[in-house]
Parts: structure tokens; sequence; C-alpha cells
């Protein structure tokens, strides 16, 4: 089996995009469960996906500075960047679907799915299989349209070895992005690890190890060199009732017990259209501002990721903002379907609906 | 976690230090002696099931729940560590004590300070303003001819002060800090860049700025200034030599992952929903990180035994299960050396309880507290008022000058929260429009932005100089309900003062008018803390700030506690906190009685780290 | 009581007229169903139905005039001793999440019950009081909205 392989810089700039892609489309599926919930209960369980969000959000900040290290440019606007729901990983299995979906038991087993450690090695990290339509990665042609990562995790160790062999044969002019669209620690978020300013190989090494522990635990630890839990570890809590603990083997938590209870939960749409949504009303409106303000954060973020490191801080104010509309929206009915909530559709700023 | 020792294994532990108080004294003291090796017990009174984010947001339910949302609203009440709590403050008959709360009010002022006796102390309520004293605050007898001076002065204090912002973990810029004499060594910075002014500041600067206010023979130029304040900002990269700093964040000992930069809950006090501002929990989880400290809540140190010696032989705990009983075990531990971390009325409760007033009598006397006068009035524009933290910014201009001779100085913070403090709002100005101005609908809420998004509320934090016979007592007629004696409070307040809170009068009105707000101020007879004073009536609410009951001095005759925060009676014995300070200045006392915990605690590190012996040869 | 949906409805409907916020604004705080049981509970199935059947008459025969609609709801609920203390006490509620006390004179005439004292429904209640977003501010301790978004004019929900 041949393998494309990261070869040139562009591959390297259209892996970046995918991971910028990748790492934001887990947002959207994080934020409805977490709205999902009812006010001041799940505590525990809405400070783990809490916490998971964060880091998502530090995960993309570092992507958009690997990009902007290699000479590239983040695009968070474009037609396409933001997923229609319910999608496909990459691996094009069928078993299972990324959604917007409320918290459940099977919401956070497909969350497990999306950050499950990566377990192939070196050329197995290679899926061939045939891709299905709705999978997250093609949005960006990633050459070998029949090859598929079989984690997020293998994706990056793919990533990762690209850069090492593109600053082998090109040294240091692999780094020729602006340093002044470097985001920098003082915009740290408040999850753990820090925000690495990428300017050479080290630093693109330390924004990769990031990444890949933070989320799926690549290497197969739990915890990381910061003994900080990976994010499949953290969404595994949930269904075992239990915090791990340092010193703890996966599966087996052995800390305080999680206090969860999966009822205090508004029953959402799952996977809302905008079609959904389609008779002139409040909802109607709200839903549509809903997926511009969520437009305007992006369109924020990309100009955060051109220089302006600075609107990280507004936009931070911009999650609260779209976090108050999601939840006004999600403890609204559904007209006509009795049992169900309205849930917000993230689209963007020029929603155009894909059926 | 806390719960990790118990008693029985405590009392088998050979401790250097044992420290009643886990608030930010105690828990500087705990850590800084931990680093250097020593072995510390921290006992604390009130309750604290573990350093979780879980334990931290129980307070915040109870406060969100809370019917009446005073500064003490997020912590259970517990008669078997109880505190002070300003609804219970009453307006006084002449010589009829109160002792509706906790404190047994004596009179002939009504004090409603509170502190908290939980986990952290009362560091988990405070506002988070962490401001140096002005080097004049330290000489004010040489000065000023009034109260007393420091047996040390601000520049020996200042690397204790860079090392307390660091601890706390302050968000200044330095050019906005250094007024009136304070210094900074050349290229120092604040650990965080300062928080940003808040809109409601900003109006008030533009209009503001440059008003000229005379105070006897000083000339007061007004600017608002940005409050330096012990909340996570932005990192300065280069804060400590380029090296930077990296806030903490929530406290925690599972792997949740919050408390980043201050959102503005507007709810410093009673309790930062995110740990954006500082508590002494970080503090101590960064000393149980040592291995070296253990804690044990619920655990009332009851009385101190002091032998033939002079010395402190042994402190009595009362350790109980829950808060709703007062069922108990007793035991004793032993230390090595003792530190008093309790707040200046608690600190001085415990020593007038195990009958140690000192040889001099000056245990409990010279309480002292800022003086708050609370002005209010209605901007003519929309000011977004109720946003932010609670105080962004200040004027330090009246704080300074040779008016000190004359009166009190006083300081002045400009509060986001508006009427919050005074009146209650905004639900008193709710229920205004509902039931008296009968308007409902879109009315309604246009005159709630109307009402609430123009006001204005400046606190005149006066300051206040030691007197014998400001003082706490106890007596054998009040106990709790673990049978410990109770605080009980006399108190007046000084002409000095007085004078400084009709100055403050005076020049809110000036401050008014320059900014053409409506004067809304008004005091009612009936409240606690209405003093009539020259005429007019105030009305004078507590700071808050209490201090002076251990006062520092040069010698043993005029003061309890030496330079070293040590006991001039029992040379094993420390008392540490804001009591042990001869004045407060204008200043918020947390930064500088952190300031003195480092400086303790590098005492007693010196006094118990034996040299290491050298063998030579082989 | 009518069947519960019917209450609910009738209860919103007067909430946003009390409220001056739409019935989606009511209903996205999540508190309709505790603010309409915690009126129940201390009023009492007989004043609560009398209120929302005199709001219900109001509403019809105002048709869409808000004039009508504004001089029915003074004349018929908001100067009525029995039910215009209630109908300034639930708009209390959605503003601030908090009960308050029915004034002496209503206990003495109707009921004393002892759910009608001051207290807040819910934790959840007091961080979806509406008062806070009118000012463009957020509720004391909760939602926050984002360091440094104080040093902006504030974002007002006016009608």
């Amino acid at each position: 089996m041949t393998l494309r392989r990261i070869a040139t810089v562009e591959d390297l700039h259209s892996y970046l995009h995918i991971a910028m892609q990748l790492e934001h489309a887990t947002i959207p599926p994080y934020l409805t469960a977490l709205y999902s919930m009812h006010p001041t209960t799940n505590a525990d369980a809405y400070r783990v996906i809490r916490v998971v969000v964060v880091e998502e959000m530090l995960h993309l900040t570092l992507a958009a500075n690997l990009l902007n290290a290699v000479g590239g440019t983040p695009d968070l606007s474009s037609e396409g960047f933001v997923p229609t729901y319910p999608a496909h990983l990459p691996d094009g299995e069928t078993d299972f679907e990324v959604g917007t979906r409320a918290f459940s038991r099977e919401t956070i087993e497909t969350f497990l799915k999306i950050e499950r450690p990566a377990v192939a090695e070196g050329e197995t990290r290679f899926v061939s299989r045939e891709r299905s339509s709705r999978a997250l990665l093609p949005a960006v042609d990633a050459h070998e349209d029949d090859l598929h990562f079989y984690s997020i995790g293998e994706f990056y160790a793919e990533i990762g070895e690209g850069i090492r062999r593109l600053h082998e044969e090109m040294g240091d002019a692999l780094f020729c992005g602006d340093p002044a669209r470097q985001v920098g620690p003082e915009y740290y978020y408040s999850g753990g690890g820090a925000i690495v300013k990428v300017t050479d190989g080290a630093s693109a090494a330390e924004a990769m190890r990031t990444i890949s522990e933070q989320g799926e635990g690549l290497g197969g630890a739990i915890f990381d060199e910061e003994g900080e839990l990976a994010h499949y570890y953290r969404f595994q809590q949930l269904l075992l009732g239990r915090y791990y603990q340092p010193g703890d083997q996966g599966g087996s938590p052995t800390g305080p017990p999680l206090d969860i209870d999966w009822d205090a939960v508004y029953p959402v749409k799952a996977d809302a259209q905008l079609g959904d949504y389609a008779e002139p009303g409040e909802l109607h409106d709200a839903i549509h501002a809903y997926s511009a303000t969520y437009g305007e954060f992006l369109a924020r973020l990309d100009e955060a990721f051109s220089g302006r490191p600075d609107l990280l801080m507004p936009a931070v104010g911009d999650m609260f903002r779209i976090k108050e509309l999601a939840t006004q929206i999600i403890r609204n009915p559904m007209p006509g379907q009795p049992g169900v909530n309205a849930a917000p559709v993230f689209r963007g700023l020029a929603p155009v609906e894909v059926s | 976690m806390p719960a990790q020792i118990d008693h029985a294994a405590a009392a088998s532990i050979d401790y250097d230090v044992l420290v009643v108080g886990s608030g930010v004294s105690g828990a500087i003291v705990a850590r800084s002696l931990a680093e250097k090796g020593l072995r510390v017990l921290v006992v604390e009174a009130g309750p604290g099931d573990e350093l979780s984010v879980a334990d931290y947001e129980s307070y915040l339910t109870r406060f969100y729940g809370a019917a009446a949302k005073d500064n003490n609203a997020a912590y259970e009440v517990n008669p078997n560590a109880p505190m002070p709590r300003s609804p219970d403050v009453r307006r006084l008959q002449p010589g009829h004590p109160d002792s509706t709360g906790y404190l047994i009010q004596n009179g002939p002022y009504e004090m409603d300070s509170t502190y908290t006796r939980v986990l952290g102390g009362t560091t988990m309520h405070w506002e988070g303003k962490a401001l140096r004293m002005l080097p004049e605050d330290f000489e004010m007898r040489s000065r000023f001819g009034q109260g007393r001076d420091w047996p040390i002065g601000y520049d020996d204090l200042e690397p204790y002060y860079r090392q307390a912002e660091f601890e706390l973990g302050v968000s200044a810029d330095v050019a906005d800090q250094a007024f009136y004499g304070i210094t900074f060594p050349p290229g120092y910075e604040f650990p965080m860049h300062g928080l940003p002014k808040s809109y409601l500041d900003q109006i008030i600067a533009r209009d503001l700025d440059g008003t000229e206010i005379q105070l006897h023979d000083t000339t007061c130029t007004l600017s608002v200034r940005p409050t330096a304040q012990a909340r996570n900002g932005v990192p300065n990269a280069a804060y400590d030599d380029g090296l930077g700093f990296i806030p903490v964040g929530a406290v925690s000992t599972h792997q949740v992952d919050e408390g980043g930069r201050c959102q503005g809950n507007i709810n410093c006090v009673p309790l930062c929903p995110v740990q954006a501002k500082y508590n002494a929990r970080k503090t101590l989880a960064a000393s149980l990180d040592t291995g070296r400290v253990d804690i044990l809540t619920q655990t009332i140190a009851s009385q101190v035994h002091v032998g033939a010696d002079g010395l402190v032989s042994h402190i009595d705990y009362q350790s109980y299960g829950s808060t709703t009983s007062p069922e108990h075990v007793t035991g004793s531990l032993r230390a090595r050396r003792y530190v008093l971390a309790a707040n200046p009325v608690e600190n001085a409760r415990l020593l007038l309880a195990s009958g140690l007033p000192g040889s001099n009598g000056l245990v409990g006397r010279n309480l002292m507290d800022h003086a708050y006068l609370l002005t209010w009035a209605l901007l003519p524009e929309i000011a977004g008022t109720m946003r932010g933290s609670q105080c962004t910014s200040g004027i330090e201009d009246l704080r300074a000058g040779g008016f000190r001779e004359r009166h009190a100085a006083m300081r002045v913070s400009i509060h986001n929260d508006g009427w919050a403090w005074p009146t209650g709002s905004p639900y008193t100005d709710l229920v205004e429009l509902v039931d008296d101005a009968n308007v409902y609908g879109a009315a309604l809420r246009r005159g709630v932005v109307d009402r609430i998004s123009r006001q204005l509320m400046l606190s005149f934090m006066v300051e206040l100089m030691p007197e014998t016979s400001n003082r706490i007592t106890v007596d054998s007629r009040y106990i709790d309900a673990m049978g410990n004696l109770r605080p009980v409070l006399s108190y007046s307040l000084p002409e000095y003062t007085m004078d400084g809170v009709a100055a403050s009068r005076r020049i809110s009105r000036r401050i008014f008018q320059r900014l053409g707000a409506e004067d809304k101020t008004h005091y009612d007879p009936l409240d606690p803390g209405y003093v009539a004073y020259q005429g007019e009536g105030f009305v004078v609410r507590g700071g808050n700030h209490w201090a002076g009951t251990h006062m520092m001095g040069e010698t043993s005759h005029d003061s309890v506690v030496d330079v070293n925060q040590r006991s001039w009676d029992h040379q094993n014995l420390y008392l540490v906190g804001p009591g042990s300070m001869p004045s407060i200045g204008t200043s918020n006392t947390t930064l500088t009685l952190a300031a003195l915990s480092f400086k303790t605690a590098e005492h007693i590190a010196a006094e118990l780290t034996t040299r290491p012996s050298v063998t030579i040869g082989g | 009581m009518a069947d519960d949906s019917g209450v609910l409805e009738a209860f919103l409907t007067l909430s946003a007229t009390l409220t001056g916020y739409s019935r989606f604004r009511l209903l996205g705080t999540g508190q309709a169903e505790p603010y309409l049981a915690t009126t129940l509970d201390a009023v009492g199935d007989d004043a609560l139905g009398e209120l929302l059947s005199a709001s219900t008459a109001v509403h019809d025969e105002a048709a869409g005039d808000e004039r009508a609609l504004d001089q029915g709801l003074r004349a018929r609920i908001l100067s009525d001793d029995k039910l215009g203390p209630v109908a300034r006490n639930v708009i209390k509620m959605w503003f601030v999440g908090t009960w308050y006390q029915l004034p002496q004179e209503w206990r003495d005439a109707h009921a004393s019950r002892q759910p009608d004292s001051t207290h807040v429904v819910s934790p959840a209640s007091y961080t979806e009081g509406l008062l806070w977003p009118t000012i463009g501010a957020n509720p004391p301790g909760a939602k926050g909205q984002g360091y440094g978004t104080w040093s902006s004019p504030p974002t007002l929900d006016l009608p």
C-alpha cells in the first residue's frame, strides 16, 4: 500500500487546516451537551466537559500557531469550515456519528470515540476504507481520498513527523511565518497547558505534544507530563462514575465518585438544522441570531490568528454570550414536537443549509 | 486534602510549628516554613471538606439560594465556630449590649464588620484590593503627631511586599501604583498587568481628573487610578526579570482546571465564582504539595497553656464532626513554635479566654478598622453600572499630606456594583419600581435601566488611630455552642476619624457637583452605625479590616509583639496578622499582613533551622 | 384548575405582559414552571385561578389593543386588593428570582400560607433573573461576561 505522507509545505498547510477544522468540529457537539444540562445541576459532569472544550480552544490556537509558523493562513470563515452535523469521523466508520446532542450516556460514548487513544503505530496509522460523505476531514483535500486515520492522535502523529521531515529537508526556512501572528502564553485559557509560540522545531514539537497528550493520550498514558488527564479518560469518568487519580490504570479509576444526574437534562433536538426552524417567529429569529453570533465569533478568531492576538480577550466574551443565547434556545420547546426542546444550530455567518 | 490526617495521628507527629487559623497569614507562614523543610500543622476552626472545586462551589450554590445576600451569605451558619454577620447588627440602646450576633456589641458604636471562619479564612470573601501602605503611614507619630510609629518602615517591608504580590498574584502596572512615596526597585513589574478600567471609571475620570480639593494646607489634585488587585489578569512577560508569571487557577486536588482571568462576576465579596480572585486555599494547596503540612479543619483552638517558664506548653483543641451538633472531642497539640493567625478578634479572644491578657494588659486593645462613609448619586448618563470586578479604580490623592496632622486621610473607591452596599440595590430599586412606581412591562425595563445603570457609589475609607479603649474583651456571660467565650466589642470613632468622615462627605458633594450627578446620599438615624457629629449625621460602616489587638512595637512596655510578631511575653508564641499593625493608613490591610507573614516566617525558619554541621576530613 | 398546559400558557401570557419580555425569553430562563408552582404554593389555587382568569379575560377583551390591555390590567388586576399584590410578586420573581412575602394585609385578608415567605425560588432562579440582562449586566457571582468586557459601554436590553 502506498501512502501519501506529508511531502511538501503545501501538504503541511493542508494538514494543519484540517487540524484546525477538526479541533473546532468537536466544539459544537461538546457545547451542546454542556448547555443541555439543567442549570446548577450536574456540576461534576459540567466541569469535566467544560475543561475539554477549553482545551480544544487551546488546541485550535496551537494549530493556528503551527500553521502561521510555517507560512500558512488560518481561515475559520470559509464555507465548510463548520461541519454539518451529524458528521462522521475520518476513518469512515459508520457505527457512530458526531452530532450536536443532549448530554446522555450515548453522547459521552460518542465523545469517547472522538478522543479514543491511538493504537496504531507507524505505517498502520492509515486505514484504507471508503470515505463517508459525511466525513469531517475531507473538506480540505488531503491527497489520498481513500486513506483515513484510525484516530485523531494518529493524524497528529503524521503532522508531527511531517514537520520533522520538512524541517530536516528545509532547515529553519520551514518556519518562515511572521512571529507577530503567534499567540503567546499571556492569552492562556483556564484549562491546563500553555499556549506555545511556534518559531522553530522545538516549539513546534512542544505545541504538538500538548495537543496529542491532552487529547487522546497518544502513547497510552492516561496522565501527561504535567499530570493532566487525557480527554478520553476525562470523558470515561462520566460513564464510570468515578474520578481518576494519579497512579490509576485506564478503565479503573479509584478517585472520588462523580455525581451525575442523567435526567437533569433538556431533551434537545438531536443534530438540529436551520431547516428545522422554518416557521417564522421568535425561535426562528433566535436560531439565526445564534448562528450569526457564532459566525462572528469564528471571524473574530480568524482576525486574532492573523496578527491580532489581543482579540482573543473579546472572543472569550463572545463565548459567554454564545452560551447565554444557546441556553435560552435550549429551554424552549420545539413547536409541534412534544417532549423535544429546541437546540442551537452552528453554521456561521453565511449559513448555507446542506441537505 | 486536609482530611488525610486525623487528630490522633497529628498528636503523634513532632511538628515544628502549630498554626492556628488557615487564612492568608497562617497559610503563608505554613507554606514558607514547609518550603524550608519544617513540619507544620494548621488547625482551622471552621469547615472545609477538602481543597476542591466542588467544595468551593458548594459555597457558591448557597450564595445563589440565599435570600439575604450579605457578605457572609456564602458561608453556612455554624454555631460551633460562629462568625459575625452584618445583618445581625442592630442599633444599640445606650448601656444595653447586644448579643444578637456572635460578636457582643458593647457600643457605643455598632460595628458591622465581619470575618469568615472557613478553610481559607476571610480571603474567601475579601474583595481583593492589594494596596501597599504609604511610607508616611509607618511614621504617623513622628510626621503628623498622631497614633504611633511602626518599629519598621516602608523600606524594611518593601521586599516582603514583593513576595506578597507574588503569592497573592497581583494585577497592576507599576506606573499606576507609584504615588505618594510608594517606590519599587528599578525594573520591578507586578506579576500581571493591571485590570482594565470599567466604563464607569472612564466616565468619572473624564470629568473628574484634575479637580483640586483643599484639605487645610494640602492641595489634592484628584485623578482616577486603576487599583492593584489580587485577581488573575494578563500575565506580565517582563515579571521577574523576564521569567514571567504563571497565574494560579482554582484550587483542586482533582484534574478540574478552572480559574482563569477575572470574568467580571462582580461578586468578589462574598465569593469569586471562578477563583480568579486570590484566596488562601491557593497557598494552602501549595503548602500541601511540600508534603510537610497537615491541616485539621473543624478544629477549634480553645485554650493556650503557658508553663512556669513563660513559654507556651500546649494548645487545647475541640474537634467537632458536624456543624449542626455541638458534639466534639478534645485534646492537646504541641509544637516547637506556636503561631496564632486567627485574625485580630479571634487571636485576642483566644488569649483572653486563656487568661493571657499580656503583662501590660494590651491584648485586645487598640482595635482598629477603617471607617467607611458611603456616598451615592445618579449620573446624568448611562454608565453601565453593575459590571466588572467590584472596584477597578479609585482616588489615591486624599491619602497623603500635611492635613493628616488635623484629620484622618481617606481613600476613595469607585464601586462598579453601584449602590448595592448602602441601599441594597438593585433589589430595593426593583421593589420600589414595581410596588410604588406602579410600572410594569416595557416601562419597567426602561425604569430599571434608568435607576440602576446610572448609579455611582463612592466609598470613602477613612483611617483610624489606635485607642486603648477600642477593644475586644471576653465575658463569662457570653459563650458559644462549644462553651467558648465570645468576643465582646467596645468601640467608638475618634474625633480624628470623624473629622475625616465629615471631610469625606464635603468632598463627595464637590465630586457630584463636578460630575453633574444627583446626590442621593442619605443617612437614616435608625440605622446601625449612625453617628451624629458637629450637627450632621452619618452612617459609618465597618471595613472588615480588623487590626491592632496585638500591636507590634519596639519595647515590651507598650506593645504585645516585636517586629517579627513574636510575643514579648511568650518567646515561642507568634501573633500574626493585622492585629500586629500599629497603624493601617488608608490601605486595605491584606497585602501588608501578607508581607508581615513572610517576614515572620523568615524569622521562625531562621530560629528553627539549625545550621548543618560540617565534617572535615574523612 | 384547568389542565396544566393551559394554566402554564395563561401564566406565560400574563408574565410576558407584566415583565415586558416575550414568551420565548421567559421560557428561555427555564423558570416558568418553578415560578408557577411557587405562586400556587404561596397564594393557593383559588387566588392563582382568579388571577389567571382575570388576565385571560383582559387579554381577550383587549384583542391586541395595547391601551385597552393596559387599562384592563390596571383596573382588574393591578389595583385589585387580592390580585394586585400577587401580580407584582410575579414581576419581581421574574426579575430577580425571589418570592417576596405578600403584604400583611393581604395575608390577613386571604391566606397566610407557609410557602409565602421571602425566599429565592432556587439557586438557578437567582442566576436566571431578567433584571441582569435588562441592564446589560450579569447576576453577581454568575455568568461573568469575560475579562475586560466591563470597559466597554453596556449592551442594554431595552424594548
